[in-house]
């Protein structure tokens, strides 16, 4: 029952949430910003409207948004939020999610390629390239983990005797997956300064670009699917820097969702001090935290007994 | 054993039916399909029998020229191997009905058919093989009814040249067989495979490695894949579908057999396989996103995922070698599941390739685009091979990736030498898997969507019915398999005997949790796109060009190329890989013709050229003077030979 509560909680407040980074860029540059509900406003918005189709498109292009909803979804129901145990979670299950996402990814590449567009394309060789990247970077951090705790599941990653923590046990090691773990972050979810979501140049875009050619409800599904995501990675940084622990569950919630506002409030801050970097330095960035997880990985051969 | 006979028989009468029937085609082919296809059946009923019912192992032999024994015996290794060669054989050989529709080259056809089924045979012998004899007759009459087919095309000179390269690596392979079993042979003093084991380790190692060159250049392992990605464009379709999605498989049967045969207790043995593989999966799908030919890029695909299934195999002997059972049951059992997996996309996949080569008349990627419209069924069966080959969920290929994933994790052990070679192959799995679903979004991206990018091929249409047929049968099998795995996985985990005692509860229950999430997926699937469509019930839709981001004239040479697609890739992979740009430039205010090319070249076909091909051809060259031309003079060597070895021996 909790479970399916935190589950629900988590879908309905996942649009407020990137409200949040657009507060904190206005506030940053002496604006005043949106509303915290625009959100809502623009699902509904969209949810209301029909669509234009491209002529060139087929069947793929609607399958896109469909998709990729779905699979960043089905990421909700296996992460335990707060440390609340998920609706579903078995040995193995950070596998099968990471290559869902994969399945998504997968998808919204082809959507993009179905439109025929020379933009949409550029927009789909780099996310394809810059997604492998981050994902060897996730592996790397899965095999540090599976050190730690001999599982390989969400929810046994945060639970039991060997919570993964920057305050437990070889909290030193994880300074560096956290550091890793949130440039992937930056880099899954388009943000600076990997990906720019407001230039105003679809030559210079990476997942805006893709998706110029959806709109109404496609639309919706796309955005909400990308929020999903990115409140998946935020919660996931969040269950390591978390030092608190009741034993309320309603406090625990509290916290931690002020932890994930707290993720959502730097990433705010991030993009508003620095630019994007250009396209053939952004490899190098991504590259960057698996040089982390690898030194970390060598660095567990010694630590762990 | 007397069924698989039986269905041996069947399918060399098929092969001898087309050969007399030649001067009918239609009667010909179908006649060969039918019974070629009947002994399949059969086979597959008999190995099935035996993967999951009796467990003791058949055996038959009988007197060869009165000096060799033939034999032959039945396990749960041979039987595995042996399904993918029954299941896709008949669909290849169905596909081929009306692939094969030149009714001038009746004869040539014909005499297809009859190697077809002679390969088809030779293959399920040598998976059979019980002595060296066997074995090695087996494979030698593979690699030849193999290479006939892949000359179909004669006339070309590229397909020449492709076949002789293919017979070089053939033969070449061979010669390491003959060594490797002399080396048995000198140790075991028996031409059975008995008393492997009791070899001294050193030995064990130099045969291993022996038939690891052997099967590994039939298998497409690097740095010997080079035949594959001449070979398979080269030979039709069905030929290419069976060739790489069984025939490699039959190499990888010879290094787990004769891994299985030597028991090594060394962990060298292993970490070679590993690294073997690492090297052909990261390699072969990079040089893959580079290619320009459809068959040709999935050639190195096979290069790919043969780097996979060795991951796996790898993972499992060092789990044997370091006692960490579920790692070895796991290792093993995901690369035995890709074999199976992989001879079903793969083939899927080439069959799909040879419906849009034949429809379209190029095999260039580059030139195709928006075939998902003419071709909607090859088209799609076509997307769900692309799935399954990356991996993703909820599709075949992810069931045996993710095997061998759970192998390697268990791998991780604290201080075991299992460590670091496990980890490297998580990150290789996780970087070949993006790799590869960025290779595949690519092809189905700009061959079936999108717009077409030239008009040559505006009347193309779907491919004939028993072309799609096969493809479509493969594709609901991909399906199937990744989502009631039970069945699959339980085979392979039975087929290794050294892991076949492993307890089913350790895996069954993370196979109906798989299940489970793939079901899971599927459901919300329906449930979003049943919320898609009520949200457009009785809206306005409109549909209209694409936006162009405010360029009004857009034509459909604009579109994003396969080439460029692949550009960022490939360049970061650069000491690995030669890509070779050619540029006109532009130099005039309103310039003329400009040109661009571009050419991925693979290091190892490279360096085998310069450090080997050279050389030999050097020494060689100097040793020219011997062959004059004169025959009194060749009639002297053979004499002053006779006269030497009479005195000497």
């Amino acid at each position: 029952m909790e479970s399916i509560l935190s589950f629900c909680f988590a879908v309905m407040i996942t649009p407020l949430l990137p409200t949040v980074i657009q507060k904190v860029k206005a506030y940053i540059g002496g604006r005043q910003g949106p509303p915290l509900l625009i959100r809502y406003y623009t699902m509904i918005k969209l949810f209301r409207k029909g669509s234009v189709y491209s002529t060139s498109t087929s069947f793929v292009f609607k399958l896109g948004p469909v998709v990729g909803f779905v699979t960043s979804l089905m990421l909700l129901f296996f992460f335990p939020m707060a440390g609340i145990e998920p609706i579903f979670s078995f040995h193995g299950d950070v596998l099968i999610l990471f290559y869902l996402m994969g399945l998504g990814r997968f998808f919204t590449i082809l959507a993009a390629l179905d439109t025929a567009s020379p933009f949409e394309g550029m927009g789909a060789a780099r996310e394809a390239f810059f997604a492998t990247l981050a994902e060897v970077t996730i592996f790397g951090i899965l095999i540090l983990f599976y050190r730690l705790t001999g599982s390989l599941s969400f929810n046994e990653f945060f639970s039991g005797n060997h919570v993964i923590n920057l305050m437990g046990e070889y909290g030193a090691l994880l300074i560096l997956v956290v550091v890793a773990l949130y440039i992937v972050m930056l880099t899954e979810n388009s943000r600076v300064p990997v990906d720019d979501p407001a230039t105003h140049l679809e030559l210079t875009m990476i997942h805006e670009v893709m998706i110029l050619d959806h709109s109404g409800p496609d639309l919706a599904l796309i955005e909400m699917g990308a929020w999903f995501k990115l409140l998946f990675y935020s919660a996931f940084l969040s269950m390591l820097i978390n030092p608190f622990h009741a034993d309320n569950v309603l406090l625990n919630g509290l916290i931690f969702y002020a932890v994930v506002t707290f993720i959502y409030i730097t990433i705010g801050v991030v993009e508003s001090v620095t630019a994007r970097y250009k396209m053939n330095v952004v490899a190098k960035f991504i590259l960057m935290p698996f040089i982390l997880v690898f030194f970390v990985i060598i660095l567990t051969m010694g630590v762990i007994q | 054993m007397n069924t698989l006979f039986l269905s041996l028989s069947f399918i060399l009468a098929g092969g001898l039916v087309a050969l007399l029937l030649s001067r009918y085609f239609t009667l010909m082919k179908l006649a060969a399909i039918v019974t070629i296809s009947a002994g399949c059946l059969i086979g597959l009923s008999s190995s099935l029998f035996r993967l999951f019912g009796s467990s003791t192992a058949a055996t038959a032999s009988w007197d060869w020229m009165h000096i060799f024994i033939l034999s032959f015996k039945l396990d749960s290794v041979s039987a595995f191997f042996l399904i993918p060669i029954f299941v896709v054989s008949p669909l290849a050989v169905l596909y081929s009905f009306h692939y094969m529709n030149n009714k001038e080259k009746s004869l040539r056809t014909a005499v297809n058919y009859f190697f077809f089924a002679i390969l088809v045979a030779s293959m399920v012998l040598v998976v059979l093989a019980a002595n060296i004899i066997t074995f090695a007759l087996a494979w030698e009459i593979m690699s030849l009814s193999s290479y006939f087919l892949v000359v179909y095309d004669y006339q070309v000179k590229a397909n020449r040249r492709a076949g002789y390269l293919y017979f070089i690596f053939a033969q070449g392979g061979a010669m390491f067989l003959f060594a490797a079993f002399a080396l048995i042979y000198s140790y075991t003093a028996s031409f059975d495979f008995v008393g492997l084991a009791a070899m001294p380790d050193s030995v064990k190692l130099i045969v291993f490695l022996l038939i690891l060159t052997c099967c590994g250049s039939k298998a497409g392992v690097m740095p010997l894949h080079i035949w594959l990605p001449y070979a398979h464009p080269a030979a039709p379709s069905h030929v290419s579908a069976i060739m790489s999605g069984v025939m490699i498989k039959v190499g990888i049967y010879g290094i787990v057999r004769f891994y299985l045969l030597l028991a090594p207790t060394s962990v060298l043995f292993g970490q070679i396989i590993i690294a073997l593989g690492i090297i052909s999966g990261i390699l072969g799908v990079v040089y893959a996103i580079g290619k320009h030919d459809i068959k040709r890029l999935l050639a190195y695909h096979s290069v790919e995922n043969i780097g996979i299934i060795m991951m796996g195999l790898g993972v499992g002997m060092l789990g044997m070698a370091t006692g960490n059972k579920t790692m070895a049951a796991f290792g093993f059992a995901g690369g035995l599941l890709h074999v199976f997996n992989h001879s079903l996309f793969k083939s899927l996949l080439f069959l799909g390739a040879g419906a849009l080569i034949q429809q379209t008349g190029t095999a260039m990627i580059d030139q195709l685009g928006g075939l998902m419209k003419k071709m909607p069924l090859t088209g799609r069966s076509f997307l769900v091979g692309s799935i399954s080959i990356s991996g993703l969920p909820p599709f075949n290929g992810f069931i045996s990736e993710f095997l061998i994933y759970y192998g390697a994790f268990h791998g991780l052990t604290p201080y075991g030498v299992s460590f670091f070679p496990s980890a490297l192959v998580i990150i290789s799995l996780a970087l070949i898997g993006g790799l590869a679903a960025a290779c595949f979004s690519k092809v189905v991206g700009i061959v079936f969507l999108g717009e077409p990018r030239n008009d040559s091929y505006a009347r193309a249409s779907e491919a004939g019915m028993l072309m799609v047929l096969p493809q479509l049968v493969l594709a609901a099998a991909c399906l199937v398999i990744g989502i009631w795995p039970h069945y699959f996985v339980q085979a392979s985990f039975q087929a290794i005997p050294l892991v076949a005692d492993f307890e089913t509860t350790q895996f069954m229950p993370l196979m109906t949790n798989i299940a489970r999430t793939a079901a899971l997926f599927l459901f919300l699937f329906i449930i979003i796109e049943a919320l898609r469509r009520f949200l457009y019930r009785g809206k306005e839709i409109t549909r209209s060009g694409t936006w162009g981001c405010g360029f009004t004239q857009p034509t459909v040479r604009m579109q994003y190329t396969g080439t460029s697609y692949a550009d960022t890739m490939t360049d970061f992979f650069r000491p690995f890989v030669r890509i070779h740009k050619k540029y006109s430039g532009i130099d005039k205010i309103f310039p003329g013709q400009t040109t661009y090319s571009s050419h991925v070249q693979d290091i190892f076909e490279i360096g085998l050229n310069s450090l080997v091909v050279q050389p030999v051809l050097y020494v060689i060259g100097k040793l020219r003077w011997i062959q004059h031309g004169n025959i009194q003079l060749y009639i002297g060597y053979i004499i002053v030979t006779i006269i030497v070895l009479l005195l000497f021996f």
